[in-house]
């Protein structure tokens, strides 16, 4: 652990940072575990309330930019205090796109009928609970200042981008079977595809995380699953 | 990669029974800017008066080790100090011009080292010299106006040109801009930019701010030694060890 700074309220308002930073992460995670539930239980009544928490994480957004500013400002942090807020910043733009993705996957809830297929729903529900985890686990790097961990979330995308494919298919298949089906299918594929792009952001984070600790970027190119290389 | 222009190898300094340098190795890249920070009283400003031999001039001061200035060792007993101080030129805290004119603080350097026999030639050194510190368009017209009154960042830059007469190799700065204004303190970073093509310029400063922005090399000083040196970038991102960061960052207790 660090030493304290010898500026008492320098110390308060980085800690203020990550504090925020934290609440700002159990609060996308609530919402995008909402949004996930909403869609495999084609549950109607939770869609206001998911939309209205999305206002809650942009809220945290201004709040975490305008902390950062001041920071800077005053500050002008030198080395893990410069990563730890510079990260900051792009955690926090992460966490609202994420948000701004589980808001998407509410509204998408709507059109759906309410007797959709178990086989149907089960892969899409497969696909949450790992982007789930994966938003879980990358916040706990970034509480415990975990390297290992945040590179295991960062090598696990490959995983979301797999169970993406095969959500994706059976929809698709499910769409060949009946033309009728096409009008919500097309909200399923979205929904899909938003989780993807959640677990993209993830991997931001990650890799966000993985710099903080280390102060170095993870080399390389990022794992890619069958949905993008083919 | 740059030449290497000063190098001191094992280099301690004591000031009688006190020690103040222990064993400091450290490599001063050619026409670059080297910044050297640390709390008071760390060494760092014992340091660069090893690099012009100022420290001779404290009775109970004793230099072991080495330091050389491409490849001539500057500990040498025989060195003649005068020609290594019109080698290595100082700036100091304090803009402290000789209570002359303008012109004559600027001249006096070079006339005492025998450079500048003709009037015509001693007018082009003071007007390149003055030139070269940016301060000739604000006092072209009043030369023989006291050095004195200037206001302090223009004495400070005056001091860099009087530094700068001589045509040295190595500048040495000691604290350049902690009584200056903004203002004044950013025309003297602006300077520095320029003059490293020209010059190895050393620079002791308290302001992180400041090393980060005017150099390509750090070192940091903690109780007389040299605890990290590298890439002023890096130094200030991702320094390696646990007392720099904790310097840097302003955590030191």
């Amino acid at each position: 652990m660090s030493n304290e700074h010898t500026v008492k309220s320098y110390e308060e308002e980085l800690q203020f940072l990550k504090d925020s930073l934290i609440k700002m992460g159990s609060l996308t995670e609530s919402q995008l575990s909402d949004a996930m539930d909403a869609v495999i239980k084609v549950d109607k009544d939770s869609i206001d309330k998911i939309i209205k928490s999305d206002e809650e994480i942009n809220k945290f957004r201004s709040k975490i930019d305008t902390q950062i500013m001041n920071l800077l400002v005053k500050r002008a942090p030198m080395a893990i205090d410069l990563r730890e807020t510079i990260s900051s910043l792009k955690i926090s733009q992460d966490l609202e796109r994420i948000g701004d993705l589980s808001k998407s996957n509410a509204k998408k809830v709507k059109p759906l009928p309410l007797d959709l297929p178990d086989e149907l729903l089960g892969n899409l529900k497969r696909l949450g609970e790992l982007v789930m985890k994966q938003l879980n686990d990358v916040l706990d790097s970034y509480v415990n200042k975990n390297f290992d961990k945040a590179k295991e979330v960062w090598e696990k995308d490959e995983q979301v981008d797999d169970l993406t494919y095969i959500a994706m298919k059976s929809v698709i298949d499910f769409l060949s079977k009946d033309k009728k089906n096409l009008d919500f299918s097309t909200h399923l594929i979205f929904a899909t595809k938003n989780l993807e792009r959640a677990g993209d952001h993830i991997t931001n984070i990650a890799e966000t995380v993985c710099y903080l600790v280390k102060g170095e970027y993870l080399k390389g190119s990022r794992p890619k699953g069958k949905v993008i290389q083919e | 990669m740059s030449n290497i222009k000063i190098k001191s190898k094992n280099l301690n300094v004591y000031y009688g029974d006190k020690q103040a340098l222990f064993d400091v190795n450290l490599d001063l890249n050619e026409k670059e800017v080297t910044a050297l920070i640390g709390p008071s009283g760390c060494g760092k400003s014992t340091f660069i008066r090893c690099i012009n031999r100022m420290n001779d001039v404290i009775d109970i001061c004793k230099v072991t080790g080495n330091i050389e200035m491409d490849g001539m060792n500057i500990n040498d007993k025989d060195l003649d100090v005068v020609s290594l101080r019109e080698r290595v030129g100082m700036v100091f805290q304090k803009p402290n011009p000789f209570p002359k004119s303008i012109y004559d603080n600027i001249s006096y350097g070079p006339k005492i080292h025998g450079k500048g026999e003709t009037k015509s030639e001693l007018d082009q050194i003071v007007e390149n010299s003055l030139k070269k510190s940016a301060l000739w368009e604000e006092v072209k017209d009043r030369l023989d106006e006291p050095g004195t009154s200037l206001s302090g960042g223009q004495q400070q830059r005056l001091c860099i040109a009087r530094a700068i007469s001589v045509n040295p190799e190595v500048i040495l700065m000691d604290e350049p801009c902690s009584a200056l204004d903004p203002i004044a303190t950013a025309k003297i970073e602006e300077l520095i930019d320029e003059l490293k093509k020209t010059y190895t310029i050393v620079i002791v400063t308290h302001s992180m701010a400041q090393a980060v922005r005017v150099s390509q090399k750090t070192g940091f000083f903690h109780l007389g030694k040299l605890i990290e040196v590298g890439k002023t970038e890096k130094i200030f991102k991702n320094p390696d060890n646990k007392m720099t960061q904790d310097y840097i960052t302003g955590r030191f207790g």
